[in-house]
């Protein structure tokens, strides 16, 4: 961005050893009330669709594999989202979103339906609520579209990922979320050469 | 994949009273985010758009008739047939803010080649030489400029004079064929109309169907054209547009009541009882499906008369319309239904069909739906019930006659169109109906739809 002056000058930063990660936290302290009994629910979770196309077959009209060998993966969960963006970098200062807390894990939320253990087809919801550097944020629109786009890129094609500003942090909130939540809008952001430059610069930092 | 077991969505659930099941998909996949497919009203052609390009499928084998490549410089959004024409022409929309105009070029083949898709449908499979050369097969004719940005809806009127684009810049234009006039047959079209009363994105654009109903409204001591333009828009509103007297197209009603982005519109294109006007169905990022319907003329004059009636009440409840909109080019349009409830997401796509009169439609929960009305009762036959307040009422005349969820797996669908069947496997050829969908997958899947 050849923006003369930033935004905010001054944004806070926490310190890398601060963020939080599965291996502080011991993997437990993290989970909300709604995911207490995550460990039993979605023990055996799997999902079939993670690294392959295989989904998009469905329903097949020739073949049909019976049980293959799909690796048993644990579901994903906040924590993971959180590692996945947290490490984008913000497109005005030399921080990632995590260390300026524009992103939060309290602020984001996986929310699977109740038959996710039986059907590796139901679609789950991630919201992730945003906290821009300070309220007038003019790049709030740009950090979202980062956000959406890496959970997008990241995620098996039977999430549904919702990205929107924290409540009150931001001046033009319902027109932001608005924009996000607009697939073709989203869809022709990153056709966009100049955006999509920006955006690959702010995902360079993703692991 | 450990879904082995059949998917259960295809049997219907206790309440459904129809069934839809899964055709052969159309081949070949195109392993990309496609948009929309758009049956041509006569030939067994379905034209889907998908990254930069299109790709035209035969309806008589499911299988790749031919593609349109190399005419925009971003993805293709939209796509529409113009009616009436020899050899068929196609109009595109695409992101880079411009519509294409495209024809038929397979040489003096044309013809032949069409129509051996109609007579001989699908036995003798391959015809692999001709797929060759797909890409002199069609031309690209003319490209319309004229939008600032992403163009994303085309639509044709009925005769194919008229051609109506949307875009994100907040516009609708009227393009007139002037070749079709002059009867030339020259590529030349001119800019009839921009109209920018929406305040946000135009989604999709749809032209009245040209039922004897259409022009009911005519009397009156009204000055339209018998053309009527319906846009849906990022503002929440849809908005009906007219041809006045004077050439001027004008906003003759705004529809609020969706409660997000309004992602299309359907006009009702078969006949209804009585010739009345066609309604119109808009659907939404809201999850809802609402039908509008004009009001009689009768309910206007109870109302104070369209005309000579104090100004100022008249406008009442009439958001948006600027003051200098005449009086006498008003239309009262009420939300006379809610659709069931089928949907959790957006809403992208809805189609109302001519034969039936189903309505069905889908989104970004990947859901499939599929809707029909109630027979009148023998108290509601006689007038639509016109007021906001009996919409909920009214709602009980549609019913949910089934779903089908994970259309397209686990991949959010993009569009929903019903088209006749040309395949080996129905009996009534041409007469048929299946439902399309396309998808984010890059899929796109016929389902047959029972209804017992």
């Amino acid at each position: 961005m050849q923006k003369s002056e930033l935004d905010n000058a001054n944004p806070t930063i926490l310190n890398v050893s601060e963020l939080p990660s599965r291996r502080r936290t011991g993997g437990t302290a993290r989970h909300g009330p709604d995911s207490k009994y995550d460990h039993i629910v979605f023990q055996k979770q799997v999902w079939p669709g993670i690294s392959s196309r295989a989904v998009s077959s469905w329903p097949s009209d020739e073949e049909e594999d019976d049980d293959d060998d799909t690796p048993i993966e644990e579901p994903i969960d906040e924590q993971e989202i959180y590692d996945l963006i947290s490490t984008i970098s913000d497109p005005e200062h030399p921080h990632t979103l995590g260390q300026l807390s524009v992103v939060r894990l309290p602020d984001i939320h996986v929310t699977r339906p109740a038959n996710a253990w039986s059907d590796p087809q139901s679609l789950t919801t991630v919201l992730v609520e945003l906290t821009p550097t300070i309220n007038h944020c003019s790049l709030a629109t740009v950090i979202g579209l980062a956000v959406r786009c890496r959970l997008e890129q990241a995620l098996p094609p039977s999430y549904r990922v919702d990205v929107r500003m924290k409540d009150g942090s931001h001046a033009q909130d319902d027109q932001v979320n608005k924009q996000l939540k607009d697939k073709e809008r989203v869809a022709a952001a990153l056709e966009n050469d100049t955006l999509r430059s920006v955006l690959d610069k702010m995902l360079e930092t993703c692991a | 994949m450990a879904a082995a077991t059949p998917p259960p969505e295809e049997a219907p659930s206790a309440s459904s009273t129809a069934i839809i099941s899964p055709l052969p998909t159309f081949k070949p996949d195109l392993f990309q985010r496609a948009w929309t497919s758009v049956p041509h009203p006569i030939l067994p052609l379905l034209a889907t758009t998908h990254a930069k390009s299109v790709t035209v499928f035969s309806l008589a084998t499911f299988s790749k008739h031919s593609a349109l490549t190399g005419g925009h410089s971003r993805s293709v959004r939209t796509a529409t047939w113009q009616p009436g024409m020899t050899p068929p022409r196609l109009v595109t929309g695409s992101f880079d803010a411009t519509a294409g105009l495209w024809s038929w070029s397979g040489g003096n083949a044309t013809s032949e080649k069409l129509e051996r898709e109609v007579t001989l449908s699908s036995t003798e499979g391959g015809d692999g030489d001709e797929k060759e050369e797909e890409e002199d097969d069609w031309t690209f004719n003319l490209v319309l400029e004229g939008h600032e940005s992403e163009v994303k809806g085309v639509a044709f009127s009925p005769t194919g004079q008229y051609l109506a684009t949307c875009s994100r810049d907040k516009t609708v234009w009227i393009w007139e064929d002037v070749g079709i006039a002059d009867g030339e047959g020259e590529d030349e079209w001119e800019t009839v109309a921009v109209l920018s009363e929406h305040d946000g994105d135009v989604k999709a654009v749809a032209w009245c169907p040209d039922v004897p109903g259409r022009n009911s409204r005519s009397g009156g001591g009204r000055s339209y054209s018998s053309d009527v333009l319906a846009s849906a828009s990022y503002d929440n509103t849809v908005r009906i547009w007219r041809e006045d007297s004077d050439g001027e197209w004008v906003c003759v009603a705004v529809l609020e009541g969706h409660d997000g982005t309004v992602w299309g519109l359907e006009w009702e294109t078969k006949p209804r009882e009585g010739d009345k006007f066609p309604r119109l169905l808009t659907y939404s990022a809201d999850a809802t499906i609402r039908i509008w319907t004009l009001r009689d003329e009768a309910d206007d004059e109870e109302e104070g008369g369209p005309k000579g009636g104090g100004d100022g009440a008249n406008y009442a409840g009439f958001g948006g319309i600027p003051n200098t909109m005449r009086r006498s080019l008003r239309e009262d349009w009420d939300c006379t239904a809610v659709l069931p409830q089928a949907h959790t997401r957006d809403i992208y796509s809805v189609a109302w069909s001519t034969a039936t009169g189903l309505v069905a439609s889908t989104g970004s929960d990947g859901i499939i739906a599929l809707y029909g009305e109630n027979a009148p009762t023998a108290a509601a036959t006689s007038e639509e019930a016109p007021l906001e307040a009996s919409a909920k009422a009214a709602a009980k005349g549609w019913q949910l006659l089934a779903t089908v969820s994970n259309g397209h797996g686990p991949y959010e669908i993009n569009h929903v169109t019903w088209c006749k069947r040309y395949d080996l496997g129905t009996e009534r050829k041409g007469e048929e109906e299946m439902l399309v969908t396309t998808g984010d997958d890059g899929i796109v899947r016929p389902w047959q739809v029972r209804i017992p």
